[in-house]
């Protein structure tokens, strides 16, 4: 019997090629694309999971005020946690980026490298590979470091990297250990690990900070991530609150901080300050797969449907020569099994060809392997789904005809399977309208902060971070340069990153301060050159002198003064900032200095000391001529400093910050896109049923007379009024869907009516251009051949 | 065989209700040959529907070899008749995605007969009726009187005890139509029961027995 229901289905997918192409291109694209998605948020979701007991491992997050979340949290939490009963092991990781590293002979010097300090405990907490470690101690003096295989090869080749010396911040250090990569779904991801140890000699010799003079006794440096991982049972907010009970007993009383315990399993896509626009990306991807898959399957059911007014009468004398309803339901089942496992095959080619591009798009590096069972789980969960959703209706429809009835060609239950066939549609065409405003809404607000007024003049200009020689002689080098043709002015601050600030504080005072007050203000020392440099507009007062006197002059911008409460004249009024007094100088436009998704908050520039970045304004032309006279001086102040020259344009900066919005861009584009196609594969096998159908009439209607317009008109006027409704329907969720989304940002577009009417014309046109085609291939046929076909 | 007694049928629309057989009784011995005759819309392939339990009855009484089969629900029906009725349609209806042998093969497969046993039944019922040579064409591949032929090799291959047969020459020229006639005949010779529903005179003189309907109703038997 399964063999029948086999062989039958195989004939039919062979005798209606073009149903049968439709059917599976469709599906597979949608399966592909699905797919697709679906690895990727798994690969998102997947993130920390590796770790055996990831489930009893949080991270610290300290919390100073309702807006200021740190990562960070002081060092003495590792000692106090050797007092509370729920905590099994803590480690602490200080890392630092662009680290360089140097062969003890120093013939190789390498920059880029990402180091950490950690605690030994680091790899009993975390299940990260150790390939070799030559004593039995990971580290067994403070002069040890451990190398990941890629950092290892690139000093040391296929050598064996184990006793071998690298140079390191002066420092010689042994390689005791070699770890395997980080993997790719991992948070944490060094090139190297050092012991927590030789951080603690370096902040000890360094005189420590204040009063306190080790790691483990300073309370004001919040400079260590640090995970708990806790014993079974143990409630992670009751940890957090005893934690934050020990630091403020250990300050006296003094402390308004709250230690919280974040899990480590959510860290990759929240942030620590509950920021989750990650996860939500992650969701609204999964929701995309989901309603590709959706479109997919009802195409299938559409078509299958559609076709069913043909094989109608099939079932009618399967039916009188004995079948019942449950074979026919099952020859059904078995046909778009089979369908579906031809889909699949498609789509799986689809991926392996694809992959790489989506790679690209996504900025990802997922792997296609049909040995990774994940990969298996998400194909086998879309593709069962999807034929759960469109197998049964059609087989239930199909098997529940009535011999009689569709023999006598009177279809069983016309009106409803149409009004569903109809409705189906509209959903297809309304998710698709959505698809096409959110590409229009997306691509427009990238566009509006690219070309957004910042505040200042991003383009031609780098920053530079200078030896500490080369700040010494800061003077020298700044003539020298401005001296050069291609350069067209140079400033000092410590700023690392304009398009990105993170420094602030909440050491300031001020008249008529509320007690209650929690602002925090960004904080940037600069020289009198920056402001000019960098175009940011003076509205009132002056700008830095140059002289001593600048150490109590501050320059403030307009939200700072908004947000301080203050009234005009703002020069002048006397305020203290980290205990100095001084005075407003000068109050400058607002500018953006965080992410475009944030309001510009609160800033003061101020010069007690010299920051060691310079950043050095240019022309398109003589950009390079400008950077070459840079690295001059750069070179020059280097003395044996191991860091390379290197350099950042700020525009360039400021598009790196937006590259995962602009991909998320980009990846919906190609979406929408898949989308429409799939659901015009859906349109264009319907057209061609209704017009089979109505082939007869066609062929009556031309010989008495009718033009060719008029049946396309006739033909086409149905599916159109359908995508018309559909994009009724769309607009209204499609404007609420992307007012959300643009609800992120707090430099933003308004959504435009055009908008609406350019994706709804879009969408229009497209399905215009599918019906149309059938329906003119009918109309110019000649009528004589389709009244002879009886 | 059968035996129906005041037998209601209506057909309803929106706007008016179709009496389509009104208080018929007919009754059939098996091994009979009956034909039925009438002028258009008279009700005769409604009632050749019932008879073949493809339709339900509104009123009346319906024995199927001693059971009542009135009130059966589709699953009953669609059992009763796999097993004891085959159809002969005037429009032939094959199915044109299957080849002749497996058109014939389908009912043996839904009755769920062994796969060698469905060879040799079918062999012998294509040979039966002269259509062995064309075994592996497509039902579109053959003139109409063939393609009868194998309607009735198909209504026959389960060995029912019943045929219905709508027409079955209606759509034949008199050379073809003799052909199936003859096949039903001899069908009946060897103890099958037959209803045949015919426009022909010439055809109906090949039944025991004519039954005349008018307006769902039986104006006069005739016994030949
Ligand atoms: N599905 C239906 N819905 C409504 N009325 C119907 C239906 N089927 C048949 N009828 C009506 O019932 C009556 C009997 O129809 P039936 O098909 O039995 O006639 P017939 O004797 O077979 O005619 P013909 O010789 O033309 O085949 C007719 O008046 C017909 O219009
Ligand atoms: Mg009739």
């Amino acid at each position: 019997m399964i063999r029948n229901y086999f062989k039958t289905a195989w004939r039919n997918l062979k005798e209606h090629k073009f149903h049968t192409f439709v059917n599976i291109s469709g599906l597979a694209f949608g399966l592909a694309t699905a797919i697709l998605l679906l690895l990727w948020v798994q690969h998102e979701k997947s993130y920390d999971r590796f770790h055996k007991d990831f489930s009893r491992i949080h991270r610290f997050t300290a919390h100073l005020d309702a807006n200021t979340v740190w990562e960070g949290v002081p060092g003495p939490l590792a000692i106090y946690a050797q007092s509370l009963p729920e905590v099994e092991g803590i480690v602490r990781i200080n890392e630092w980026n662009g680290q360089v590293l140097a062969t003890e002979d120093r013939s190789t010097v390498l920059d880029g490298f990402t180091t950490a300090y950690v605690d030994s405990t680091f790899l009993s907490l975390f299940n990260f590979e150790l390939l070799k470690s030559r004593p039995e101690q990971l580290f067994p003096d403070p002069y040890s470091i451990v190398l990941t295989e890629s950092t290892a090869k690139k000093f040391f080749g296929d050598d064996d990297p184990l006793g071998k010396v690298l140079q390191f911040r002066g420092d010689n250090l042994t390689v005791t250990g070699l770890l395997h990569d980080f993997p790719d779904n991992s948070s944490l991801a060094f090139d190297a690990i050092l012991p927590m140890a030789h951080y603690a000699q370096r902040f000890t010799a360094d005189g420590g900070n204040g009063q306190w003079k080790t790691i483990d006794v300073d309370m004001g440096s919040y400079s260590f991530t640090t995970f708990v991982k806790l014993r079974d049972g143990a409630h992670p907010e009751v940890v957090g609150k005893k934690f934050t009970q020990l630091y403020k007993d250990a300050r006296n009383g003094e402390s308004t901080v709250q230690f919280n315990l974040q899990p480590l399993a959510d860290m990759h896509l929240v942030s620590a300050d509950g920021n989750n626009a990650a996860a939500r990306m992650v969701q609204i991807f999964l929701l995309i797969a989901i309603m590709v898959l959706a479109i997919a399957a009802v195409n299938y059911i559409n078509l299958t449907t559609a076709r069913a007014l043909v094989r109608a009468r099939e079932v009618g004398i399967r039916k009188v020569v004995g079948a019942s309803k449950v074979q026919l339901f099952l020859q059904f089942i078995v046909e778009t099994a089979l369908l579906f496992c031809f889909a699949l095959l498609v789509a799986v080619g689809l991926i392996v060809v694809l992959l790489p591009l989506y790679n690209d798009i996504a900025g990802k590096q997922l792997h296609f392997s049909l040995s990774n069972m994940e990969i298996w789980k998400v194909i086998g969960y879309s593709a069962l789904g999807t034929l759960l959703a469109a197998a049964i209706y059609p087989a239930l429809l199909l098997s529940g005809f009535q011999p009689l009835q569709v023999m006598k060609g009177k279809m069983a239950s016309g009106v409803g399977v149409t009004l569903l066939r109809k409705a189906l549609v509209v959903f297809q065409f309304a998710i698709s309208m959505v698809l096409i405003v959110a590409t229009f809404v997306i691509s427009r607000q990238m566009t509006y902060m690219r070309k957004l007024d910042l505040g200042y003049d991003k383009s031609y200009v780098f920053s530079v971070a200078l030896p500490d020689d080369a700040v010494e002689h800061i003077e020298a080098v700044k003539n020298e340069l401005r001296n050069h043709p291609g350069i067209v002015n140079v400033a000092l601050s410590d700023m690392y990153d304009i398009t990105n600030m993170g420094n602030a504080t909440g050491d300031l005072e001020w008249p008529g301060k509320p007690v209650n007050s929690s602002l925090i203000i960004a904080q940037s020392s600069i020289d009198k050159d920056f402001i000019p440099t960098m175009g940011i507009q003076l509205l009132e007062g002056r700008n830095l002198t140059g002289t001593a006197a600048d150490s109590n002059l501050y320059v403030v911008n307009e939200a700072a003064v908004r947000e301080m409460g203050l009234t005009p004249p703002y020069v002048g009024t006397p305020i203290s900032f980290h205990d100095r007094p001084g005075t407003i100088a000068g109050v400058v436009k607002d500018f953006n200095f965080k992410s475009l998704k944030e309001k510009i908050s609160p800033l003061l520039f101020f010069h007690w000391y010299d920051g060691s970045m310079l950043y050095v304004r240019t022309t398109a032309a003589e950009a390079s001529n400008a950077i070459k006279a840079v690295e001059q001086q750069y070179q020059k102040y280097a003395g044996d400093s191991p860091a390379p020259f290197k350099y950042n344009f700020v525009d360039q900066q400021f598009e790196a910050k937006y590259r995962t919005d602009q991909r998320a861009g980009l990846l919906f584009n190609i979406f929408a896109g898949i989308a429409i196609f799939i659901s015009c594969l859906g349109l264009l096998g319907l057209s061609t049923y209704t017009v089979r159908q109505r082939v007869k009439e066609i062929g009556i209607r031309k010989v008495l007379g009718a033009s060719v317009a008029s049946i396309v008109q006739l033909l086409s006027a149905g599916s159109i009024l359908l995508v018309v409704l559909a994009v009724v329907i769309a607009s209204p969720i499609a404007w609420w869907v992307m007012n959300t989304w643009l609800d992120d940002f707090a430099f933003r577009i308004d959504i435009q009516w055009w908008m609406f009417v350019l994706a709804g014309g879009a969408a229009l046109l497209i399905a215009l251009l599918t019906v149309s085609w059938q329906a003119i291939r009918a109309a110019v046929a000649n009528p004589v051949e389709s009244l002879r076909d009886e | 065989m059968i035996k129906i007694t005041e037998l209601q049928k209506f057909y309803r629309t929106e706007e008016v209700e179709t009496v389509a057989l009104n208080n018929l009784s007919i009754h059939v011995k098996a091994g009979e040959f009956v034909a039925v005759m009438g002028p258009s819309g008279c009700g005769k392939s409604t009632l050749l529907n019932i008879v073949g339990l493809l339709d339900d009855l509104d009123n009346g009484s319906y024995l199927f070899n001693s059971i009542e089969v009135a009130k059966f629900n589709e699953r009953k029906r669609s059992d009763l008749r796999k097993h004891n009725i085959g159809f002969v349609f005037q429009s032939f209806n094959l199915i044109d995605e299957l080849t002749v042998f497996e058109n014939v093969e389908l009912p043996l497969i839904y009755t769920k007969v062994p796969a060698a046993e469905r060879k040799k039944r079918v062999e012998e019922v294509l040979e039966k009726v002269q259509i062995m040579h064309r075994r592996n064409h497509f039902p579109q591949q053959l003139s109409g009187g063939q393609q009868q032929r194998v309607a009735v090799a198909r209504a026959v291959v389960n060995n029912p005890k019943l045929i219905l047969a709508d027409e079955p020459t209606g759509n034949l020229d008199s050379n073809n139509g003799n052909e199936v006639m003859q096949l039903l005949t001899e069908l009946n010779e060897q103890g099958t029961t037959i209803v045949m529903v015919t426009h022909s005179e010439h055809d109906a003189r090949y039944a025991d027995r004519i039954i005349r309907m008018l307006d769902g109703q039986v104006l006069m038997e005739t016994v030949g």
